[in-house]
């Protein structure tokens, strides 16, 4: 029986040249798991939203063709009353959260479903524990990690006891074992509770193990919908980026230049006798690209800020041969310009000429003018990269560059890093194994305590 | 403490700074204000504590110099266009005091809601309003959200080489932070839509009794404000 029917589905949002979707349709068993893959601005997270009614409800545009859950139609139904039905995870936990405490925040689903409050609490219970996070109810939102932080946002959605779970990337922010311990759990509760799943993810190999059926948009055309063995033969012959790592990128220089940075006996602590950082050491030289992997909460991005000198140094020493550049998470994030060139020329003392070139060079020739938040998500992370790489850093530092990044911005951004080795020493902050072998010269893995061990 | 004896005290608290006139009794009240804001943590409290400081003590430095009263000058002064003689007087500087006092008092009182009350618990049991009030809360939770993003501009602008120092480099981050939390905004305000905000139908009253340490608190929001109007 049909959780969900997707009858020509058209949508464009407010003010877009093009549309979104374009004639999609399809239907969601009970107790499948469903993946979405597609390239960025493919359609995808607008196909998630179709299904809890966020598209058109929430915002706006030109929809047509028709979406039903569980036997309502979301263009008569508004996202709120579905929320008994369908539950959605989004990208980024932090921008979800609303209460101090974690009790409070997995119960507010519930008690916007009508529950009394200690009904609701005890749904949040529950829900916490299905998680693994039973443990965490006591806590304020703002002390977790972003893993943890994870955990209680499908506990949230979970408190809702939908019949449809999407999960739009849920394991972006969560390191490999962290990711593969979140799509088990997912496996699991689709099994034990009969759900129907629906997730769309940039880094396909692990949910292509757990799910029945893949969906591919292209320009916001279905183009693929079939069971998981068809699908990845498809894959294999039409987006082969998809099923594996960027390209054989790498050339092996050896790191053959003169010491850039150096790092001796690191230790550091957020709070006092708790080091995220212990006796840490590393040396990074001209000409390679040098990978930091390790679980979430290890003390990587400590480590990367530390060498960039953006952290004041508690123990060890830091010598530096030249400048750094940081590339910070979500740099899109952090655009503070109104025109694109101003963004990158501000750290070149508005050398406009200059800017524009790397601007060109990363592929956003054309848009110098456009205000960054006009720009889409990929394009933003990439004017933040043009900004730290038009400084010519001698030490480039990357965090997490492939967040959310489909496999062919990878594979360019990868052939980017390789093009300029030679002119610096660059250490690249990663969950991405994939990416990290096929750039990396080596590749370093800090211990440390896993934050969404399994479940 | 349940949101409605802590609005309750705090409300008796502002009550009593705008109509008591005795000096000792308004010190105490901040005093004790001042020491529930201290118990918050330092990082936080500190912006508090620098706004209240700095608006007190503009408005003790300004109010002698706008003022015309006393028959005790201290200092006499020049004659400006539209403010008149710029005297200070020992009756305009006891006012100012008082009123310095008193501001501080309200904000003091402002802080200790903001740092110190439950706002989940407030959007959860307040039943008229519903909305208003997690708009409210929500808003009150936009500090520290913006000094996050506001730390993560800084980051992000350092490792660019660009320093960001004094009012102007930091006044430079305040358009970038005002859309980035709209952007953050659009985001929650889609989720809690997904998660039933908004449905018809509120959701039914929790029965729970105060504690004794709460009737004690309102009993006592009665008595102080009545003390206030009557005696202090």
């Amino acid at each position: 029986m049909a959780v969900a029917r997707i009858e020509n589905l058209s949508f464009s949002y407010p003010e877009a040249a093009t549309a979104a979707l374009r004639e999609v349709s399809l239907e969601l068993e009970r107790g499948e798991v469903v993946l979405v893959l597609g390239r960025s601005g493919s359609g995808k997270s607008t196909l998630l939203r179709a299904l809890s009614g966020l598209v058109p409800h929430f915002h706006g545009g030109r929809f047509s063709g028709s979406v039903s859950v569980a036997g309502r139609d979301t263009r008569e139904t508004p996202p709120a009353a579905l929320a008994g039905c369908v539950a959605t995870l989004f990208q980024d936990p932090e921008d979800q959260i609303i209460f101090d405490s974690v009790a409070n925040e997995v119960a507010f689903g519930p008690e916007n479903l009508g529950a009394s409050a200690e009904q609701a609490h005890g749904r949040a219970r529950e829900a916490l524990a299905a998680v693994g996070a039973e443990h965490l109810l006591g806590r304020a939102t703002r002390e977790l990690s972003g893993g943890e932080l994870q955990r209680v946002c499908l506990a949230s959605a979970l408190a809702l006891e939908p019949e449809l779970l999407v999960l739009d990337e849920p394991t972006s922010q969560l390191d490999p074992g962290g990711a593969e311990a979140f799509l088990a759990l997912i496996e699991r509760l689709a099994r034990e509770r009969g759900a129907t799943v629906v997730l769309s993810e940039q880094r396909p190999t692990l949910p292509l193990a757990i799910c029945e059926r893949v969906l591919f948009l292209r320009d916001g055309r279905l183009v693929l919908d079939a069971p998981r063995e068809q699908a990845l033969e498809w894959l294999e012959v039409e987006e082969p980026g998809f099923l594996q790592a960027p390209g054989p990128v790498r050339e092996h220089t050896g790191g053959a230049g003169e010491v850039v940075c150096s790092l001796h006996s690191l230790t550091y602590a957020y709070r006092p006798g708790e080091p995220v950082l212990e006796d840490a050491s590393l040396e990074i030289r001209r000409g390679e690209i040098v990978g930091l992997a390790g679980p979430n909460g290890c003390g990587k991005t400590t480590l990367a800020k530390l060498a960039c000198g953006l952290l004041d140094l508690q123990e060890g020493r830091v010598e530096l041969h030249g400048r750094a550049g940081y590339l910070s998470q979500d740099p899109g994030r952090y655009v503070v310009c109104e025109r694109a060139e101003d963004e990158v020329a501000l750290g070149i003392d508005g050398d406009l000429p200059a800017a524009r070139r790397w601007l060109g060079e990363l592929g956003l020739a054309g848009r110098e003018r456009r205000h960054p938040r006009d720009l889409s998500s990929g394009e933003r992370e990439r004017l933040g990269l043009a900004a730290v790489l038009a400084i010519e850093p001698d030490l480039l530092v990357l965090d997490e560059p492939t967040r959310g990044v489909d496999p062919e911005r990878k594979r360019e951004l990868a052939e980017l890093l390789r093009a300029h080795v030679p002119e610096r020493a660059t250490l690249l902050v990663t969950h991405d194994t994939g990416f990290a072998a096929a750039v990396c010269d080596r590749v370093l893995t800090l211990p440390g305590a896993r934050e969404f061990s399994g479940v | 403490m349940r949101p409605l004896p802590a609005l309750a005290l705090l409300s008796a608290c502002v009550v009593t700074a705008l109509v008591a006139s005795h000096p000792l009794s308004l010190a105490a009240l901040a005093a004790v204000l001042l020491v529930l804001v201290l118990r918050a943590s330092w990082r936080r409290a500190r912006l508090y504590l620098i706004g209240i400081a700095v608006s007190s003590l503009g408005l003790f430095l300004i109010w002698p110099l706008t003022a015309h009263r006393g028959s005790h000058p201290l200092w006499n002064g020049p004659i400006v266009p539209v403010l008149g003689s710029i005297d200070v007087t020992y009756e305009e500087l006891s006012a100012g005091a008082m009123q310095a006092l008193r501001l501080a008092i309200v904000a003091l009182a402002f802080a200790v809601w903001a740092l110190r009350l439950d706002h989940d618990r407030l959007v959860r049991e307040v039943r008229l309003a519903r909305r208003s009030v997690l708009t409210v809360a929500l808003a009150t939770r936009l500090i520290p959200t913006l000094e996050r993003d506001a730390a993560g501009f800084v980051e992000a602008l350092r490792g660019r080489g660009v320093p960001v120092q004094g009012l102007r480099g930091r006044s430079r981050l305040l358009a970038p932070l005002v859309a980035s939390s709209l952007e953050r905004g659009l985001t929650l305000a889609e989720s809690m839509e997904a998660r039933g905000y908004g449905r018809r139908g509120r959701p039914p009253r929790s029965h729970v009794r105060f504690s004794w340490r709460e009737r004690l608190s309102l009993a006592f929001s009665l008595l102080l404000t009545i003390s206030s109007l009557l005696w202090l």
